[in-house]
């Protein structure tokens, strides 16, 4: 399965004092990750905070102006050996409206040298899966919004890689396709894989998350288990969810204990 | 290893893009008609010239008579890293689904990829006819394996010159990023400069034709020995063989020399460019709206009327991405030999008359078309806003009208009016700017009927900017039926200033005038109908 090296050897993403700057504008500010393998990491923050920055950061899609970030030991600028250890669901899906879904997917399943037979494998179990299977032969560009989202997660899982990042992988989904991208969440964790998860949707986040980072303004502000975080936001409100813990460190006031 | 598994990975993604390029060729029945009629004109260009070169091949007994080796031995290298320099800095610059490839495979694949599949893009395109007259040059030589050798010769050169294009061009884009007030001025300057270029080609073209220039000539003094051997290394087998020169050898040698280290290039630069700082990194003055603090604010008189109000915003646009009105160049190719021909004939006087003319031909040419050929593309994005708010759909259609008039109605008045100070006689000049008046609105209703009947709304990235140009078939239309109409209407203002008016020819002129005014009415009212349609 996914992890090629022993689960707690050393972190499946790391990255210190990460810092990125477009021009005048610094977009992440010293923020610092240790993930251990087969988690999953609940990144959240407002719009604008850094996110989706430091998950192009993370999968050498962007060179930070300072500091570095490996995955599973391997430095991101090192794209030959990283390519093969990551798979990445941007928030718009990278997908040809030209292909099929099944082309698309041997498309990438080829791009990725996976062989033939465990490709077709694969292939068919995730349309199955994600109910993509009559669908398969139709091109991509008259798919709706869901399926495109749902091709796109598949052929970002489709290697088996040893960290996922997903950016909004639920956005646009009814609740049952939305379920099952949950459900392959945590799968994917319990095989080994470290899920690096980016949403808005809190109660996804609440529901898969071992572990929650709170972005805000490029910095990291808070970091800890769901429970934690909500705990600590439960201490001066009545109410003791997520979203008030996000809230509370997201609207200026002081970072909730324990964070950066 | 790593090489032959990007070399791989590169061959799969040339394949891929090659493939899609096809299907979006193929995708309606509106494509397919234009390939249909590309292949008809083209193919029936097969039936002159394929004889042509069978006959050449028949007559020619030595390699340095064959027609054309010298130029095309020179223009054939230029010309190819030309096109790849131009084409990866319009288009191959990225690439589709970028997140995918780039976290799949090593950026050298992707490069390898997007050169091939250009390669295979430029062989569908121009590769086949040209094969077909090598195939007819050869039959008419007798000799069966030059389409074959000649082949073998070409692809070393094919590569290099793609590769070193893809360099050139993927390399110019990371100098642009990196001086954004260079990229602004092209971005603007780039019109001005083809409209320069295409200026000079008329007036050497005229030079030409005046002064009995060989072009045969010409192109002798810009032949390049070594590459004409090279290219002749291809009559190998055949009666044209003359041996192989050590500067034939020392091309091909340099060919295959050269392709790696372009490719190198290449991938350097393709790197600083996709893992380096998008747009974002500019300084925030390029993408922050001058006086952006005080909101939407058009100076008169366009703020008076909404619809002064909508045309200023299509002017801002226009403003911001120039590259939206790229269609306008068509009048370049429409009108330019027109104008070269006439100026070429004509002394000063007649030429500032001329001048006058033109300046209300390309005002009411730009009344329309600026604007107007593609109104529910260019709106699509913004139809669901457009059709729900209180605005009434006419008031739209007329800040549309109003901008195009913005733009036309300026150029088809003071430049007659100028050339006065040139020699246009006064009635001359205000004759054609009281025709530009006139036309120009009757011009914008034209260009709103025909864009809303046959509207294009597939964006496609041009210079960086994503732009919905017009139909080609609805450009055309229009161009014919503008320019067509309006040098009707210069002659009949010159002939009616000259006080030569028959009852016939009032007669006519006012037919004219009802063929012109009806049309565009009744196409106005149909593109007000189209847009009122998403609302019923």
């Amino acid at each position: 399965m996914p992890s090629t090296h022993s689960p707690g050897a050393q972190p499946a993403v790391e990255a210190t004092d990460l810092r990125k700057r477009y021009g005048d504008e610094l977009a992440l500010d010293g923020v610092s990750l240790s993930l251990p393998s087969g988690t999953v990491y609940g990144f959240l923050g407002p719009n604008g905070a850094g996110k989706t920055t430091t998950m192009r950061l993370l999968t050498g899609l962007t060179k930070p102006t300072d500091g570095e970030a490996r995955v599973c030991g391997t430095p991101v600028a090192d794209r030959r050996e990283l390519v093969s250890q990551v798979g990445y669901l941007p928030e718009t899906p990278p997908l040809y409206e030209e292909f099929s879904a099944r082309e698309q997917l041997d498309y990438v399943a080829d791009l990725r040298d996976i062989p033939p037979e465990t490709a077709d494998e694969r292939i068919d179990a995730y349309l199955d899966r994600f109910e993509l299977r009559e669908d398969a032969a139709k091109r991509i560009g008259s798919y709706s919004k869901g399926m495109k989202r749902k091709t796109a997660f598949v052929q970002s899982v489709l290697h088996d890689p040893d960290v996922l990042f997903l950016d909004e992988p639920t956005s646009g989904l009814d609740p049952r396709a939305a379920r099952r991208i949950r459900e392959s969440i945590t799968d994917f964790a319990d095989d080994g894989t470290t899920v690096f998860l980016s949403t808005h949707i809190l109660p996804v986040v609440e529901a898969v998350a071992d572990t929650v980072g709170v972005l805000f303004e490029g910095r990291l502000v808070a970091e800890g288990p769901p429970a934690d975080l909500t705990d600590r936001a439960a201490a001066g409100a009545e109410s003791e969810t997520l979203e008030d813990a996000f809230l509370a460190v997201t609207g200026g006031d002081d970072p909730v204990e324990g964070g950066e | 290893m790593s090489h032959r598994r990007d070399l791989r990975h590169g061959c799969r993604i040339g394949r891929a893009e090659f493939v899609r390029s096809v299907r979006g060729y193929t995708r309606d029945a509106r494509r397919l008609l234009g390939l249909a009629v590309a292949v008809l004109f083209f193919g029936g260009q097969l039936v002159v010239t394929l004889p042509a070169a069978y006959a050449a091949g028949q007559s020619v007994r030595t390699a340095t008579a064959v027609p054309y080796l010298d130029p095309v031995a020179v223009t054939l290298p230029v010309g190819l890293l030309a096109l790849a320099t131009l084409r990866t800095m319009e288009r191959l610059g990225g690439v589709d689904a970028e997140e995918l490839l780039l976290t799949t495979v090593h950026p050298r694949a992707v490069v390898i990829g997007l050169v091939l599949a250009e390669l295979g893009r430029l062989a569908l395109w121009f590769g086949l006819p040209i094969a077909a007259l090598v195939v007819a040059f050869a039959a008419g030589l007798g000799a069966p394996t030059l389409p074959l050798t000649a082949g073998v010769l070409v692809l070393p050169l094919l590569a290099c010159t793609a590769v070193c294009g893809y360099a050139l061009g993927i390399t110019g884009l990371c100098v642009l990023r990196r001086l954004p007030t260079l990229r602004r001025l092209l971005k603007g300057g780039a019109v001005v400069g083809f409209l320069g270029l295409f200026v000079l080609s008329q007036v050497a073209a005229h030079a030409f034709v005046e002064r009995d220039v060989s072009v045969a000539g010409l192109l002798e003094v810009v032949s390049v020995p070594a590459l004409t051997d090279y290219l002749s290394l291809a009559f190998v087998g055949t009666p044209l063989y003359g041996g192989v020169s050590p500067a034939a050898v020392a091309v091909l040698a340099g060919l295959l020399a050269v392709t790696p280290i372009g490719l190198a290039a290449a991938e350097r630069s393709a790197d600083a460019l996709w893992f380096g700082d998008d747009g974002r990194s500019q300084p925030s003055g390029s993408t922050t709206a001058a006086g952006s603090g005080a909101g939407f604010a058009p100076p008169r008189p366009f703020a008076w009327r909404q619809s002064g109000r909508i045309a200023w915003g299509h002017l801002l646009r226009a403003i911001r991405h120039p590259q939206e009105l790229s269609h306008l160049l068509m009048l370049v190719f429409l009108a330019g030999p027109v104008l070269g021909s006439l100026a070429s004939g004509n002394d000063g006087g007649a030429l500032a008359s001329i001048l006058a003319g033109t300046g209300t031909a390309v005002g009411v040419y730009l009344a329309g078309a600026t604007f107007g050929l593609n109104p529910l593309g260019d709106d699509r994005p913004h139809l669901p806003l457009l059709l729900l708010v209180e605005t009434p759909t006419r008031t739209l259609l007329r800040g549309r009208v109003a901008a195009g008039l913005a733009l036309g109605l300026p150029v088809a008045v003071l430049v007659p009016v100028a050339t006065v100070a040139a020699g246009t006689p006064l009635p001359v000049a205000l004759g054609y700017a009281a025709l530009g008046l006139g036309l120009a609105p009757a011009a914008a209703g034209l260009a709103l009927g025909l864009g809303c009947a046959y509207p294009i709304y597939e964006p496609r990235e041009l210079w960086g900017a994503e732009t919905v140009a017009p139909s080609t078939l609805v450009l055309l239309g229009y161009s014919f039926v503008v320019l067509g109409g309006m040098s009707i209407w210069l002659v009949l203002v010159l002939v009616g200033l000259e006080g030569s008016l028959s009852p016939l020819l009032l007669a006519g002129a006012g037919t004219f005038a009802l063929l012109t005014a009806l049309p565009s009415a009744i196409l106005y009212r149909y593109a007000l109908n189209r847009y009122r349609g998403y609302t019923r």
